[in-house]
């Protein structure tokens, strides 16, 4: 494993809330955020971005090895390790307006 | 699953003299037909159960009079690397929506009036070549097999009841009554306000019977929520929560879908809506909203998952209903109450 500072690209394993869809990310980019990691891999997974009314949707990304939520902010370099496994998480809502 | 689109599906308005009114690019979410062609296939042993990553397509069917670019509807078909494509068709009502909308749309533009009749066609044309993209992300599905283990069809039917109507094209689901009383209970204990769970279980392959059925075997009380009498939040600590109870129980069981209450009893009163109009209202029993099925697109994709609602009404007990995805539409459906625990064999 090299020097994780020099690393311009990690791999890493992203599912979601069910487990049944994983996908392998082969070239995360170290200097990206994790919002832009999140971002492009809600079409990727073929996830929805917005809900019913069209609102935008906020995902989550849960690093399984730190048992945490990753803030969007945080950089893949600093956050992350190769091979790291990410689940997305969605803030949202069942119900309805009136 | 990787789905591609040689052709690009729109919608030609006709106002109610016939006039075309426009062609709007047909945008909707095609992944529920895919993964409702792709479980109906596993289920029936025509498509390996680790056949997540098989390349699937979406193409017209072709109107029989007017040809092409006239659809009468789509074809989701999948690849098989050994074999031959398997495929399902599916109607231009499927297009139903998209042409709501765009109804909605017309009559603010003043295109079409208020309570006007209006038809629609869909067309669809060849996909303009893309150009390969530089850079982004390098991206393999590496999803799991369909997870079912080996037991009998037969068993679980000889101790379950049926619930609602049973409609052939589902995939069983068996759900073991203690799953019910808790939603029950939990219901009732947060009368007004919504509630949930997310709901855990066995699948099934009864590879003589040539089906894959579901068992739901717990529900974890959905926790970090915020409810209202009319909207049930999930955070991304919901899901954490679930999981780590998933987890800590380590029987193999995967997540199957959620629950949650419809405390219609509270939004009757907010209406004050007569006994007799609560009895036939279409919020009753068997309602599930957009905002219902976004959960399921989010957090359950898969064709093998559902959700159950359960109903507080004033005028009767408790109801259940439940909800699943058949030839490609978020449809309410029957199940099978488990009498007693059934594991395998």
């Amino acid at each position: 494993m090299g020097n994780p500072e020099t690393l311009l690209e990690i791999p890493l394993e992203i599912s979601d809330v069910s487990g049944q869809k994983v996908f392998s990310v082969a070239n995360a980019p170290t200097g990206n955020t994790v919002g832009e990691l999140v971002h492009e891999m809600l079409g990727k997974m073929n996830l929805p971005r917005n809900d019913a009314s069209g609102a935008p949707l906020t995902y989550q990304a849960r690093l399984e090895r730190e048992g945490r939520h990753l803030n969007a902010s945080e950089r893949i370099g600093d956050a992350l390790e190769r091979g790291d496994k990410l689940t997305l998480q969605p803030n949202i809502d069942a119900g309805m307006s009136y | 699953m990787t789905l591609t689109f040689p052709y690009r599906f729109a919608i030609v308005m006709y106002g109610e003299d016939g006039t075309n009114l426009g062609t709007v690019p047909a945008k909707r979410d095609w992944q529920w037909a895919e993964e409702w062609t792709r479980f109906y296939f596993q289920r029936r042993g025509q498509l390996a159960l680790n056949g997540n990553g098989c390349a699937s397509t979406l193409i017209p069917l072709w109107e029989h009079t007017l040809g092409e670019p006239y659809c009468r509807g789509y074809r989701v078909q999948i690849a098989q690397p050994e074999g031959r494509p398997v495929a399902s068709d599916f109607p231009n009502t499927h297009f139903r929506d998209v042409a709501a909308a765009v109804a909605s749309r017309y009559v603010e533009q003043k295109k079409l009036r208020e309570g006007e009749f209006y038809s629609y066609m869909v067309v669809a044309h060849p996909a303009p070549p893309e150009a390969p993209k530089a850079g982004g992300l390098s991206v393999t599905n590496a999803s799991p097999s369909v997870p079912a283990r080996d037991a009998s069809l037969a068993t679980f039917l000889a101790r379950a009841k049926p619930s609602g109507v049973i409609d052939i094209d589902d995939m069983p689901v068996f759900v073991s009554q203690q799953v019910l009383e808790e939603a029950a209970e939990r219901t009732r204990a947060e009368e007004g306000t919504e509630t949930g769970g997310v709901l855990i279980g066995t699948l099934w392959r009864d590879q003589a019977a040539a089906e894959i059925f579901a068992e739901i075997t717990a529900q974890i009380p959905a926790e970090h929520t915020s409810g209202s009498n009319v909207k049930l939040t999930f955070t991304p600590q919901t899901w954490a929560a679930a999981d780590a109870a998933l987890q800590l129980r380590k029987r193999g069981e995967v997540f199957l879908g959620y629950w949650h209450s419809h405390p219609v009893r509270e939004w009757c009163k907010g209406k004050t809506c007569t006994p007799e109009a609560q009895k036939t209202c279409r919020l009753a029993k068997d309602f599930f909203s957009a905002d219902d099925e976004a959960v399921m697109r989010a957090a359950f994709p898969r064709a093998y998952s559902i959700a159950i609602v359960a109903n507080d009404t004033a005028f009767t007990d408790l109801t259940f209903s439940m909800f699943g995805n058949r030839e490609g539409i978020t449809q309410p459906r029957g199940f099978y109450v488990l009498e007693e625990k059934t594991h395998g064999a």
